[in-house]
């Protein structure tokens, strides 16, 4: 059953997210935020805000409660928020009336720039590089979607709950790399291989990462292949794994 | 030492993910068997005889896994094999059983200290499943305690709630307590008193990725006088230990009596059968759940079963067992510090688990396993190993000459 509070956690912290990754990658994002100095924060209950700072074509992303912001957008409740991002109702802004232009204008233009990568339609796989941008934002979402699950869905928080401290590296080679760091049961994702892990789970290209995450490959046929290997702590990637198989229930 | 290649079975892995989930599912597959890296494992059999497999590639290995326990005696032992095809050509399975059935069962009987009668199923899941019906027919009792992290198959009960397919009343009745502590038995007697059916625990915990335990002294008895006193019922999952500690039962080995025990694995050397045996108050019980299956009852495997147990009886073969163990896993520990590693056996020497201590991370371990096996010796990274009677000495030297070369690959790369 999907929670609402897991979902809301998916939408800010892993698709949200992803606008750090988007200014990076697309171009025409670059150019809609080039002359841009604008922090926007999201402050859903029961979680930690969002804070997306854009300055010189570039955004960057922050879960710290002490960042900066010009714009705040307060939701009442994860529902509210998830409503929000389905387009059924508006935010609440307590702060930066002034600045609600950029949200209207350049933020939506991002957001649905960001949607043609994450719901891309079999025509636009077609172009490589764009398939593989998409692959790139879909990994990210997905690594970072595994954390609030973990945190959030009552299943996850089992599953998380049997995965002992420490960090667990989740890489594409030669693509993104996330670490995922458990304490207490407590998950959080962040960017960046780890070589002090205690587990590792790699996936052998893009191509295979794209079809494992979108479901058009058998994850189990990849680790027989060596497409998709995992070593160290095994306990701590089988229940990871076991949250894994939970992401389509959000994504989908 | 020349390194193996699989080029066959990895072709035939390519031909399998077609057609069949996983390409070889459950735990002899590369995913839930652990095979780290891949690249360094075998996928498929093509033969095998006493201690050795031949993989489709023709490399031969020393199987320190015996297909996880059944291999016992030898692969292709002649006289388990003979009685087994004796028995095929008599009848195998049939509309009503053969004198077999009585003839296992009276062995059976006579050879487990605790069993005064036997109910035979298929696999190790069977019996422990049938062990935890009996015990809620006899009780009339919910509720189930285990000690966290023991393994008595898959069935639902068996698994956690965040596994695919299991939901929260398949396991809401499952208690988990830690091994070896008798407090935590105690106060999960006292909170649920008069609600738990049974207690079901391996004899000593030996579960999967986790250096094992063997129980503490009085451990067992005090466990079993506290099920005495509050009407539970004590399970013991002999399928993994049973025949490699003690031919009566590895609750004999211990020192107490069970109220049930489950055995598989070694019970016949490789044919498919496994028992239950109980105590005559539960008798009725065990006869009062309704549980069968199509092949349950064929004669074929009991043959096996009967001149299986017979030999292992004949040769001591827990001794034997117990003693080639303590001989390997002391080479090991020797071998892993001639290196600078620190080799930790745990468990009991016929079935050890092993680790490399130098690293939290297991990398080091698995690293030197994926090495001895490129060699020839078929170690698993994440489980109990086993003994087999078929070792030789000659086999033992071996394989630490093997496992010498191993480490020294390892220590090359850690250097």
């Amino acid at each position: 059953m999907v929670s609402q509070t897991a979902l809301a956690a998916i939408n800010l912290h892993s698709i949200l997210r992803n606008m750090e990754d988007l200014c990076d990658l697309d171009e025409r994002a670059k150019q809609l935020i080039q002359n841009h100095k604008k922090a926007i924060r999201f402050c859903v209950p029961q979680m930690p805000p969002l804070t997306l700072s854009f300055e010189n074509g570039k955004c960057k992303a922050s879960d710290e409660a002490g960042a900066h912001c010009d714009i705040r957008l307060k939701f009442t409740s994860p529902t509210h928020f998830n409503q929000m991002v389905s387009g059924e109702k508006n935010p609440i802004p307590t702060k930066g009336f002034t600045s609600l232009g950029f949200l209207k204008k350049e933020f939506m233009a991002l957001s649905q720039i960001l949607e043609t990568y994450l719901k891309p339609t079999e025509e636009g796989l077609k172009d490589r590089i764009f398939a593989e941008k998409s692959t790139i934002l879909t990994a990210y979402t997905a690594f970072f979607a595994l954390s609030q699950i973990g945190n959030y869905d009552e299943l996850g928080k089992l599953s998380a709950g049997r995965i002992e401290d420490g960090a667990i590296c989740i890489d594409v080679t030669q693509g993104p790399a996330v670490t995922i760091r458990v304490k207490e049961g407590h998950m959080h994702t962040e960017k960046g291989f780890c070589k002090e892990a205690k587990a590792f789970m790699n996936f052998a290209d893009i191509q295979v990462a794209e079809g494992i995450l979108r479901g058009t490959l058998d994850s189990y046929a990849c680790i027989g292949k060596g497409l998709l290997s995992v070593k160290g702590k095994i306990p701590m990637i089988d229940n990871l794994n076991k949250i894994l198989s939970l992401v389509p229930v959000y994504l989908a | 030492m020349k390194t193996y290649e699989y080029n066959n079975s990895q072709a035939l892995f390519e031909r399998a993910v077609k057609v069949i989930p996983a390409g070889i599912y459950g735990h002899l597959g590369p995913s839930e068997g652990c095979f780290i890296p891949v690249s360094a494992y075998p996928f498929y059999a093509k033969r095998a005889k006493g201690a050795y497999v031949w993989d489709v590639d023709d490399n031969r290995f020393i199987d320190y896994m015996c297909a996880y326990g059944p291999n016992i005696l030898g692969y292709g032992h002649e006289a388990v094999d003979e009685a087994a095809a004796k028995q095929f050509r008599e009848g195998n399975c049939t509309i009503i059983p053969t004198e077999k059935m009585v003839t296992l069962a009276e062995l059976m009987v006579d050879t487990v200290a605790s069993a005064d009668w036997a109910f035979f199923a298929k696999n190790g899941g069977d019996v422990t499943n049938l062990a935890v019906m009996t015990a809620r027919a006899a009780t009339g009792r919910e509720k189930i305690v285990k000690f966290i992290g023991g393994y008595h198959g898959v069935a639902q009960w068996m698994q956690s709630l965040g596994y695919p397919g299991i939901i929260k009343s398949d396991v809401e009745n499952v208690l988990a307590i830690p091994f070896n502590d008798v407090a935590a038995f105690e106060q999960v007697v006292a909170e649920q008193r008069g609600k738990i059916a049974c207690l079901i625990a391996t004899p000593y915990h030996h579960p999967a990725m986790a250096d094992n335990q063997v129980p503490l002294p009085d451990f067992w008895q005090k466990i079993r006088k506290i099920c005495t006193d509050n009407g539970i019922i004590l399970i013991i999952d002999d399928v993994r230990c049973g025949f490699r500690l003690d031919v009566q039962g590895s609750d004999h080995y211990y020192g107490f009596e069970a109220d049930l025990i489950c055995f598989c694995k070694a019970l016949a050397n490789g044919y498919n059968i496994s028992a239950l045996c109980g105590k005559n108050f539960l008798k009725s019980a065990a006869s009062s759940v309704f549980y069968t299956g199509s092949y349950w009852l064929s004669a074929a495997p009991m043959a096996a079963a009967i001149e299986t147990v017979s030999i292992l009886k004949k040769i001591n073969a827990p001794q034997m067992l117990l003693e080639n163990g303590r001989i390997l896993t002391e080479g090991l520990v020797q071998k892993a510090q001639k290196h600078e590693f620190n080799l930790l056996v745990t468990g009991e020497p016929s079935m050890w688990y092993m680790r490399i201590t130098d690293d939290e991370s297991n990398v080091l371990h698995q690293r030197w396993i994926s090495e001895c096996v490129r060699r020839g010796a078929f170690f698993a990274s994440h489980h109990n190993l086993f003994m087999n009677c078929a070792m030789t000495q000659e086999d033992i030297d071996l394989t630490l000459e093997i496992a010498d070369e191993a480490f020294g690959v390892v220590a090359k790369e850690r250097a």
